[in-house]
């Protein structure tokens, strides 16, 4: 092929028709839109498409980087009017709705990723599959769980959790916040509100109200969210999140993404994102908490971003293709060696670091083998669970009445799926 | 009445729309010319009603049906589009959401219009004084209008920034410390006043440009007929200023109003920053559409949201022209 194409180049050029473009013309373009995560990410991505291009001459793949915030509002506009990209990346709960409004196409027929399918991590097959077909595929599963700075938890006098066994209960994790306010902590528990109003909400807080025993919407069927989301254990749930901004445990208006950083707070309940930022910042003081057991049992969130072809893809095996070199081990270990993220193939998993047993971001793993982790809602109601949800939570940590709000939440979520004829699949 | 406008002056607005006067035929034109006459208007509306009927009339028409029906913004085609009868609209009175913003709404518009217009009126006369640098101060007033609504708004919840914002030093320093910082995006109570407070500061401009150009339209000699006669400054505001600002006054009003009912992107740019207070204590009706319609989809339902609203608005205009009878001589 490589040969064939210079040889047609000299071919053109002897002519002397001095039309040298040859090479430009067999290219095929892949459009492909991300979400701009972290700088360190966005570097990574770049370099993969870089990489990819001067790979190979038949394809030419073109990133387009949107903000994360209206990042979903951009899909449904581009949906609208048909110019989705060839390659879309979006948050893995999202894939039952674009599936179901065949936004996406799905994968199991491409033969490229064939041998992908068969490597993807277990959680990660689990959230890309609908009406049994593989419709997504992600280089990473998150991490949820509690970075703890060791240097003020121990000076707090507070048990450091090194493995899920050890998960600390309700009361000892009341009791942490407590000691580490009266141990002069301005804000002792960052929730990173600083995100503001989005995803974050619900795939951070939606494990604190699975853990208490409550969850977003009834999984048997998926057809309510009455008693799920507004049940008592729900109402608990959230009642104990909005005490702790009460109480000065969390700082719910903080716009600084930092407090962590500067031991304005002891301990940070985020995802496995800021590994390296942390790391960078607080050496070996840096320690990774299994997420608490709230409840009955310790819960917290899976799930990630992922890719899918489009139904507006011209050239759906040339993007097959990219999506192969992105879940390359090569590839998928470059990215989650920056955002620290749980490689999203058993290949990927096993050759790195910092996931093997003793590595940093351990807990992890075991979280996720453990079946502590949860994936959200598997249902095309999903983007109608998730903004009332996060709505929910918004105006809770605001001060709102606990009850209502997540009655308000369980009857739009109930409207949304009767507006949808409950969602049918052929 | 404009015949006193000076036309050195760099901004100057028209006041009064001139009003369409249909063909006036005298009675010597034989009847098939009459005929052409009467059609002559149209020909000359046809290019503006055209785009008034595709871009407003049927649009409008279109959310009217759309309202009375479950459509989604990007569905599964399989399932198609049904009638629902009232059901968007026994939802949509059913919803705490709507009361609250329609109040967010009414409470914007009643404390707004007002203060906006007064200060707009004292803005004009005081940069209508024929003092140096006034031409600055018109520049300076007019400049909050001329930036773009987003950009104020990221600036302002940076003002209004919890513990050290400017605002709060402000608020500060005229207490003399009595008064403590405040968080006013968070609190739910502040955040409305919150946004007025830009919206006036971003918006004021205009309105002073109309009163500036309603002033200037004022003849002179009434001024001097007022001062022969001994009337005081005060005077000749209360017996000359005003009556002759009736027209301008009106048109003010009105636009306002109009303008503080559409408030969208000042809420729209707070509810995206951070977290702030429940969204039902600052949410306006046109911002509970674009969500209800565009983030979650629910067309038929923001449809519903947007007859109810219109009906809302042209009641008030309605209202409001009844009570302020607008002087059309021309």
């Amino acid at each position: 092929m490589h040969v064939n194409k210079n040889w047609f180049v000299k071919v053109v050029g002897f002519v002397g028709l001095g039309v040298a473009s040859g090479a430009a013309l067999a290219e095929t373009p892949v459009s492909m839109w991300v979400h701009s995560g972290p700088g360190p990410e966005r570097e990574v991505y770049a370099a993969a498409v870089k990489s990819f291009n001067d790979s190979q001459k038949d394809i030419k793949l073109e990133l387009v980087a949107l903000p994360e915030g209206s990042y979903s509002d951009q899909i449904n506009a581009a949906a609208l009017a048909r110019k989705l990209p060839c390659i879309l990346d979006f948050d893995g709960p999202n894939v039952y709705n674009y599936a179901w409004t065949k936004k996406i196409i799905p994968l199991d027929d491409f033969a490229e990723l064939k041998p992908i399918k068969a490597d993807l991590l277990p959680s990660l097959l689990r959230q890309g599959t609908f009406n049994k077909k593989l419709y997504s595929v992600g280089q990473y599963d998150s991490g949820l769980a509690i970075w703890g700075n060791k240097k003020l938890l121990t000076k707090a006098g507070i048990r450091i959790p090194a493995k899920v066994s050890e998960a600390w209960t309700f009361a000892e994790f009341e009791d942490a916040l407590k000691k580490l306010k009266a141990a002069g902590v301005a804000y002792p528990l960052d929730m990173k509100f600083n995100y503001g109003f989005g995803e974050w909400f619900t795939y951070g807080f939606s494990p604190i109200v699975q853990s208490f025993g409550g969850d977003l919407i009834n999984r048997n069927g998926f057809k309510t969210a009455q008693g799920a989301i507004n049940g008592p254990e729900a109402v608990r749930a959230m009642t104990t999140l909005q005490n702790w901004t009460k109480n000065g445990y969390v700082n719910a208006s903080t716009h600084d993404d930092g407090d962590f950083v500067k031991g304005t707070a002891a301990l940070s309940y985020v995802g496995h994102w800021t590994y390296s930022d942390y790391k960078k910042a607080l050496g070996n003081d840096l320690v990774l908490i299994p997420m608490p057991k709230f409840g009955k049992k310790a819960v917290t969130g899976a799930g990630s971003w992922n890719f899918g072809i489009t139904a507006d893809c011209k050239d759906p095996r040339a993007a097959a293709k990219v999506i192969g070199h992105l879940m390359s081990s090569a590839q998928i270990l470059q990215l989650t060696d920056v955002n620290g993220a749980i490689p999203g193939t058993m290949t990927a998993l096993k050759a790195s670091k910092n996931y093997a047993a003793g590595g940093p971001l351990a807990i992890y793993a075991e979280q996720a083998t453990e079946h502590v982790s949860l994936v959200r809602p598997e249902t095309p109601a999903y983007p109608a669970i998730t903004s009332a949800f996060a709505e929910a939570v918004k105006n809770i940590v605001a001060g709102s009445d606990v009850k209502k709000e997540l009655d308000k939440a369980a009857k739009k979520i109930d409207q949304n799926i009767e507006d949808n004829n409950g969602y049918p699949v052929k | 009445m404009h015949k006193a406008l000076k036309t050195s002056e760099p901004y100057r607005i028209m006041t009064s729309n001139p009003a369409l006067t249909s063909g006036a035929s005298a009675p010597s034109i034989p009847s098939s010319a009459k005929r052409k006459g009467r059609l002559t208007p149209w020909f000359f509306a046809a290019p503006g009603l055209t785009l008034l009927l595709l871009f407003l009339v049927l649009p409008f028409l279109l959310a009217l049906v759309l309202s009375f029906t479950d459509q989604r913004l990007v569905t599964n085609e399989e399932i198609g589009t049904h009638f629902v009868g009232l059901r968007n609209y026994i939802r949509l009175f059913d919803d705490d959401s709507f009361w609250a913003a329609l109040r967010n709404n009414f409470f914007f518009v009643v404390i707004v219009t007002p203060i906006q217009s007064a200060l707009a009126l004292l803005l004009a006369l005081l940069v209508n004084q024929k003092l140096a640098g006034a031409r600055i101060f018109r520049t300076i007033y007019f400049m909050p209008v001329a930036t773009t609504m987003a950009v104020v708004a990221v600036v302002w919840s940076l003002l209004y920034a919890p513990d050290q914002g400017v605002i709060n030093r402000l608020v500060g320093v005229l207490s003399f410390g009595m008064v403590g910082p405040q968080d006013w995006l968070r609190n739910p109570t502040l955040v409305m006043p919150a946004v007025m407070l830009l919206s006036i500061w971003q918006g004021v401009g205009f309105q002073m440009l109309v009163f500036l150009a309603g002033l200037q339209s004022i003849p002179l000699d009434l001024y001097e007929a007022a001062k022969l006669d001994g009337a005081t400054a005060r005077q000749q505001f209360l017996y000359v200023t005003l009556p002759m600002l009736k027209n301008t006054t009106i048109f003010v009003l009105i636009t306002t109003t109009i303008y503080a009912f559409q408030l969208f992107t000042q809420v729209q740019i707070i509810a995206n920053s951070g977290t702030p207070a429940p969204v039902d204590s600052f949410r306006t009706m046109v911002m509970l559409m674009v969500q209800e319609g565009f983030s979650n989809g629910k067309i038929g339902y923001a449809s519903a949201i947007s007859v109810v609203f219109f009906l809302i608005v042209l009641a008030i205009s309605l209202v409001q022209r009844l009570l302020l009878k607008e002087e059309r001589a021309v």
